[in-house]
Formats: structure tokens, sequence, C-alpha cells
């Protein structure tokens, strides 16, 4: 039920420590058994700006941040400003006593207070927490625990900091919301910690990334966690090179992934291509952030839709396909992975700084998962690019005393270069008949997401899959929503039944690029497509607003 | 050693330079497997251009790789199965220009790898631009009134960069380029061979080359001597110009675990998953 979503709003400065102050309070909600949807909206910097995060916190699931605060946090002017307008009817807003804020709010010593400690500034995002503990009715001991908790240091000025700024908040916001527990207590996931972890689930062996948001967090985890999970994270001189030692280990045998945005997935594409010729098995992430170019580096996008289906040059199948919801991306990505080994071609796993980043209460079925057992050689010569019905060749690894030999030109079915005409027409229909074998395998597995099965058609993809849920739970209103996993090859076969429906696109693109693909690939025309393109993922309320006019 | 030959069609010029590194790289692979070394466990890969071709003449695993990324592939192969002798051919286009931020990180990482450079001075496959280590003044279809640029210097470039074995051979030496080849495939570490080669088509330089190199006469430990004769341009010292002894990047990166060989069942997988998860 929407009236019982509790958001926590909270702004500040970069540096200021708001992003730990979001972590902090989704995993208290976490912990009280709720469920927990955490959105950082942070600019491309380290010092200074502003930042907030968005926690909204429900006894039943939620699949979005809310834009309206019940208790918004304000640790500068900066932030009072940006967000006053921000807070619901029964919202309340705490800002540091500083600042000019309308009647009503509550200003508390919380820059003057900081004063006395090491980072006054960092120390900050602390109130965050101790205005929350004061407005739910927490004790004053049970705040110092979750600091305790969940700070790993500089707790001896943090927890006497929480108590200062808890005790001067207490008379105006004691007692301010009650929140109920809920059944049980989830895991906080974000989207990329769920992409690492399903690769791991689905193979990977070998992860090779450069930096680049929104991706760079599955290189952090997987690096930090490398020993743990048996897999081995490797952070190369750029882009070109990541993917090109991705491949290497391929053709040695480890399953491998590669992550990037699309600036450094653009690096990537002459050999994307060189894994379609060789027939390289290899998983791709693309987490898009608006471009072109640079453009906004941490925020939300799907305007890189196009560029996966058509990443590289020449023609070679691919797989792209991308997750709805964080339990999903492990699947997804595990089957991913297991698809590239299977038919031996690159695929993509398409997704957001919206999914990426936002951190979930999620169940991930983790033994629910694809294991891809590729086709293996049998005993005697070997040929690499044998000519199979499927076009699926079997694989060999070196160290073999059979010759594996792998090419990036047109080359005979033992992998040697050759520009004979028949040949290369043979070859090019290997692969394309391995495309169509992928095709085929594609419909006897999930490909389309649905859900609801009344009301007008609402056709969405991604992260904005997460957006729309909430809006109709937001909005009360109800709608079939329809959610291609894949993308290409776009399961026509399971869509097709919409085309004369009323469909309505939601998407974060300007031109309506996943409304061209449906109207392209499936033969469906959207009455409407509802776009959002500032970077910024959708309002539930917005969206909601939105739908119920379309109606 | 001729079963390391294959059946296809040599398309190289008559006379041209990589018939000896062909050849050398035979006679080192042939040594190797004197000394215990199963050839199986090489794995190598190739650029793009006239030195490539020797993926397709070899009876050896790997990937025919594209313009300058053979030196990427090569370090992924060794990450995945550090079990592997992993060997890149480069052109000097190729290694110098498309590819050279990779080959200063192989240098730089010290990854276990063998660098062999097919330096003709020349773009032989698009018949005959200059490339980043021709010499100022070359004439070729992209610089008709000659190159106004200086060219790279390989082997100092690579001793500033990292690499802990740094040899130069000659395609006209074949003994001793074998020699060269065997000595930086059991290197473990970085190991760098600019090898003189000479374009019959569009640079020939086996007057120049048999008359201005002779065996470099310092000693290979001692680093600044080794500058000392990468810098020299009277006569081209030929042989091991620099090697010394450094934990290499699989080893550091990886210790004793090995992705391939240790890649665990799903069941392992799972556990591991899980525990993870609950500590977050």
């Amino acid at each position: 039920m929407a009236d019982e979503v509790f958001t926590l709003i909270a702004g500040g400065k970069a540096g200021y420590g708001i992003r730990k102050a979001g972590t902090v309070a989704a995993a208290l909600f976490a912990r009280m058994g709720r469920h927990v949807f955490q959105m950082d909206d942070y600019p491309s910097l380290i010092r200074g700006g502003h930042n907030f995060c968005a926690v909204s916190t429900a006894p039943g699931p939620i699949t979005s941040h809310y834009t309206k605060a019940d208790l918004l946090v304000c640790l500068d002017q900066r932030s009072v400003d940006a967000h006053a307008s921000h807070l619901s009817e029964r919202g309340v807003m705490v800002h540091d006593d500083k600042a000019k804020a309308d009647e009503g709010s509550v200003g508390l010593p919380i820059s003057a207070e900081a004063k006395q400690y090491a980072d006054p500034e960092l120390i900050t995002g602390v109130a965050v927490a101790a205005a929350l503990a004061a407005a739910i009715g927490m004790s004053e001991s049970e705040l110092a625990g979750l600091i305790e908790q969940s700070y790993s240091r500089g707790n001896e000025e943090n927890v006497p900091y929480a108590r200062t700024i808890y005790k001067a908040a207490l008379p105006a916001l004691k007692g301010w919301f009650r929140l109920n527990r809920g059944e049980k207590e989830r895991p906080l996931l974000s989207g990329n910690e769920a992409i690492a972890l399903g690769a791991v689930a689905g193979g990977l062996d070998i992860f090779f990334a450069y930096p680049m948001t929104p991706a760079s967090s599955i290189l952090h985890f997987l690096a930090a966690r490398a020993e743990d999970l048996g897999v081995v994270a490797v952070h190369p001189e750029n882009e070109i090179g990541v993917i090109n030692m991705a491949i290497g280990a391929a053709t040695a045998g480890a399953r491998a992934m590669v992550a990037s945005s699309g600036g450094g997935f653009a690096l990537m594409q002459e050999a994307f291509s060189l894994a379609g010729m060789a027939e390289v098995p290899l998983l791709c992430v693309l987490s898009s952030r608006p471009g072109p170019s640079t453009g906004l580096p941490t925020y939300t996008s799907q305007g890189d839709l196009s560029f996966a289906l058509n990443q590289g040059h020449g023609e070679f199948p691919r797989v792209v396909a991308s997750p709805g919801s964080v339990e999903e991306a492990y699947r997804l990505t595990a089957e991913l992975l297991g698809l590239a080994w299977e038919f031996q071609t690159p695929a993509i796993l398409l997704t957001e700084k919206h999914l990426s980043e936002s951190r979930v209460t999620a169940e991930l079925e983790t033994g629910k998962v694809a294991w891809a057992e590729p086709v293996p050689a049998a005993p005697g010569p070997y040929r690499r690019y044998l000519d199979a019905p499927t076009g699926v060749s079997p694989l060999l690894f070196p160290p073999s005393s059979e010759i594996v030999k792998w090419n990036s030109y047109e080359h005979d079915e033992n992998g040697t270069t050759t520009e004979d005409a028949g040949n290369s027409t043979r070859m090019a229909d290997k692969r394309r008949r391995k495309g169509e074998s992928l095709a085929d395998h594609l419909r006897t597995l999930h490909t389309v997401n649905a859900f609801g099965d009344k009301g007008p058609v609402i056709m969405t993809y991604g992260s904005t899959t997460l957006s729309v849920l909430e809006a109709l739970r937001h909005g009360g209103i109800e709608a079939t929503v329809v959610q291609p996993v894949f993308l290409e090859p776009l399961p026509w076969w399971e869509l097709s039944r919409y085309a004369g429906r009323n469909v309505t696109v939601v998407e974060q693109s300007s031109t309506g690029m996943f409304a061209s693909l449906l109207k392209e690939k499936a033969g469906i025309v959207p009455a409407r497509v509802i776009k959002r393109y500032d970077g910024r993922p959708f309002a539930p309320e917005e969206l909601a607003a939105a739908l119920k006019a379309a109606e | 050693m001729s079963e390391l030959s294959t059946k296809a069609e040599n398309t190289w010029c008559p006379g041209c330079g990589n018939f000896g590194i062909l050849n050398a790289f035979k006679r080192a692979v042939a040594g190797l497997e004197s000394e215990g070394v199963d050839r199986g466990r090489l794995y190598i890969s190739a650029g793009i251009g006239c030195h490539a071709k020797i993926f397709d003449y070899l009876a050896l695993s790997g990937l025919y790789s594209i313009h300058g990324r053979e030196i990427a592939t090569v370090q992924g192969a060794k990450l995945a199965n550090p079990n592997l002798y992993v060997v890149a051919f480069g052109g000097d286009g190729d290694v110098f220009g498309e590819g050279v931020s990779h080959l200063l990180f192989a240098a730089k990482r010290n990854a276990d790898m063998t660098m062999i450079v097919h330096d003709n001075g020349v773009y032989g496959l698009t018949t005959g631009q200059y490339t980043p280590t021709s010499r100022r003044g070359f004439k070729g279809p992209s610089t008709p009134a000659g190159s106004v640029e200086d060219p790279l210097d390989p082997l100092t470039l690579m001793l500033v960069a990292g690499a802990t074995f740094v040899a130069r051979g000659y395609s006209g030496k074949v003994e001793q380029l074998a020699d060269l080849m065997a000595k930086a495939i059991k290197h473990r570490g970085f190991a760098f061979i600019d090898v003189l080669q000479p374009c019959v088509t569009f640079n020939d330089t086996y007057k120049k080359y048999n008359a201005g190199t002779e065996p470099a006469a310092h000693d290979p430990a001692d680093f600044a001597a080794a500058m000392a004769a990468a810098a020299r341009r009277d006569r081209l010292p030929l042989g091991v110009v620099y090697e010394t002894d450094k934990t290499a990047f699989d080893r550091e990166l990886l210790g004793e675990h090995n992705p391939v060989r240790d890649s665990l069942p799903q069941a392992g997988r799972l556990e591991r998953i899980a525990r993870v998860i609950s500590r977050s």
C-alpha cells in the first residue's frame, strides 16, 4: 500500500557522507524486515556540489524511491532550496540551523556541533541517522548501536555527535513516524552486485574492466571479493586492453566478462567484432548513462539501446538482454554467460545506472541459475570451426595435442586464413545458422515478463520496469506491464500478440528507441511513448500521473 | 621440426625477412621441446600485417588477433592459464603504433609473455607507408615528401618501460635469433625481441644490417650498459641487451591460482555466493 511507504531524502555537499547516510538508513529499514529502495543522486565530482539520497521503504514490495520525502534532512542551504518543495503532506524537514528554511521545519545544530570534530564535513552525514532515529522513535542507545554497526571507523566521534544531534532533534521529532516491522530481514544488494554474483554463478572465472561510472562498482565488488568468490578481477590499461585480454582468456578456456559504460564500450567495438568473427564466447556488461560522449556520467539513461543492438561492424549473431530487477540481474547474467558459451558469440547485458547503483532488499534465488555446458570436442583431429548443422562447433582449448586456431580473418574449418569465395560464403552461412540456432533456443527460454493481465498494455524494459511497477502501485492503476528481457533476438513470437492493442511505451530515451524497436521487430505501434531523458529516473508520483492521463 | 609447418600457402615475397623469423622460431620451439617443453603449451598470437601470416604458417594453437591487440590477447590467455607459454608476433606499426599502450603496460607490469617484433620500418601489407620506426625522410604513399618524424627507439623504450628481457635479433642471423627466442620464451616475465627485418619490396635493408650490426658485448645484467648499447647508432648490437629477474604479473596477481584449472563447479560457486550475500 502506497500510504505505508516512508521516504527519507537527505541532501548535502559531496564529502558530507550523504551516500553513506543513505546506506545506513537502508540497512536500518532492512533490519526492520521492511522492503527498501535506495537511490543515490550525485554529480560527477568529489567535493562540493549537491548530492542527495532517497531511501523509500515499505512493509511490502517497493521498486522505486519516491521524490516526496516524509523525512527530509538538509545538511546545507542548497539542499533546503533544492528540496523544500519535495516534502510530503505529512512530512517534516530537518535542516542545519544555519540555513534559512520555512516555518514548521526543524533546525538542528548540525554544522555547529560538527566543528569540534576532526572532519567537520564528513561527520555531518551522521546527523541523518540521528534525525531518523529520533523521528521513528528509536532510543538513544539503539542509535548508538546502529552507528557502531554501520560506520567502520571514527565511531569515537560519530557516536557522541549522533547522540548530540539526536537529543536536539528529539523534542521536535519524537513520535512523528511509526514504522511497522516487516516479516523478515532481506539482504541489500545493488544491481551491479547482483550482476557480479550472477556472473560467478554462471561460471565466471576472470573479469576485466577499466573504471567507468556506472559500471565501476562491478569491478570494485569483484576485486574486493575475488578470493571469497574464487574469481579474478583485472584492471588493465584501457577498455581496448580489457576486451582483448578477455578474448585471450576465453580462447584459453576461462569464462570471461567485461563491463563498461557507453564511451568505454565504444572503444571495445573493434574487439567485439573480433569475438563475432573468431566465435569467442564473451559477456559484456553495458551500464548506461546519458550520452553522447561524456554526457551526464553519474545519471541514468536508456539511450544506448540501439548502440547495444548494433555493437560492432560486420554480420554476426549476438545476444542482448536487459534485467528489470536486481533479482533478474542475477539470473540473467548467469544465463547470458551460459548463452555466450553455448553459442560462442558475444552477449551484452544492457542495464542502466538506475539499476546498477540503486540498492534494494533483494531475495535472490541463488540456486535457480542457468549453467551451460558448451559443446565439447570429440576425440580425434580437431577443427575449431567445424561446419556443424547448428553452426555451433565443438570447443577445445590449449594446452592440447590438437591445434586450436581462432582467427579474426575469414578462415577455413581449421582456423587457417583463406580468402576463397566459396569458403567465405560457407563460413558466413555457418555464423548465420548459429544465430538462427540461438534464436530457436531463445524460444525455449523465459524471454518476456508480463505483470498483471488486465487494463491497458504498458511496454517497458530494463530498470524503467521498476519505475513503472511502482507507479502502478502508487497510483492504484490496473495495467498489463510487458517487459521483454531479451532485446536481440527480440522475442517477437511472444510480443506480437500485443500488436493490435492500445500500447503505451515507457522509456528513458529522447528519441524513443525502444518504441522504434518494437515497431521494427514486433510490429507494435505504440499509441504513446512516455519518455524521460534528463538523466533522472522516473518518479512514481510523476509517472503514475502520466499513465493516468494516458488512459 | 617439419611438422611445425602447415599446409597454408606462403605468400611472403621471395627473400622476405619473415622467412628468417619463421625458421628461427621453429628452431627455437624444437630446442625447447628437446628440453622437455611440450609444444601444446605454446599459445601464439599475431597482429595484422605481413608479419602476422606467421600465425597460419605455424602448427601451433592461439588466436590470429587484430592490429596491435595481440599484446593484450596473449596476456589474457596467460592470466586464464598460467601454464601456457604465450608468444605475440607483431609488426612495428602494430606494436609501436596501434598497440603501443598495451606494449608499455605489458612491460610495466612484467607480463610473462614473449613479444617478437618483426621490425621492418615499413607497412608492407598496406603498400609501403612509414611506420613508428621508419627513418626521418622515409618516402611512402602517405609521406611522399619524406617523413618529418624521427623514429622511435624500441630498445630504449622497453628498457625505460620496465621490460625484464630486452633483445635485438636480425632475421638474417637465424641461429642467433632462434637462441634469443628460446631464451625469451623461457624468461619468466616480459621478454621483448626487436627483430631487424628487411622488406625486399618496400624497405630493403639487408646490406645495411649485414654491415651495420655486431654481437652485443656488454653485461646484460647492467642496466646502464644496456641503455648505452640501446643508444648506439654507429653499429647496432645484436643479442640480449638486458635481462633481470622480477616476479611476473600473473604470479603477483594470482599467486598459485590458475583460473582455468581451479574453476569451481556450480555447487562450490553457489555456496560462496550465499556466504558473500549473508554478509551484505
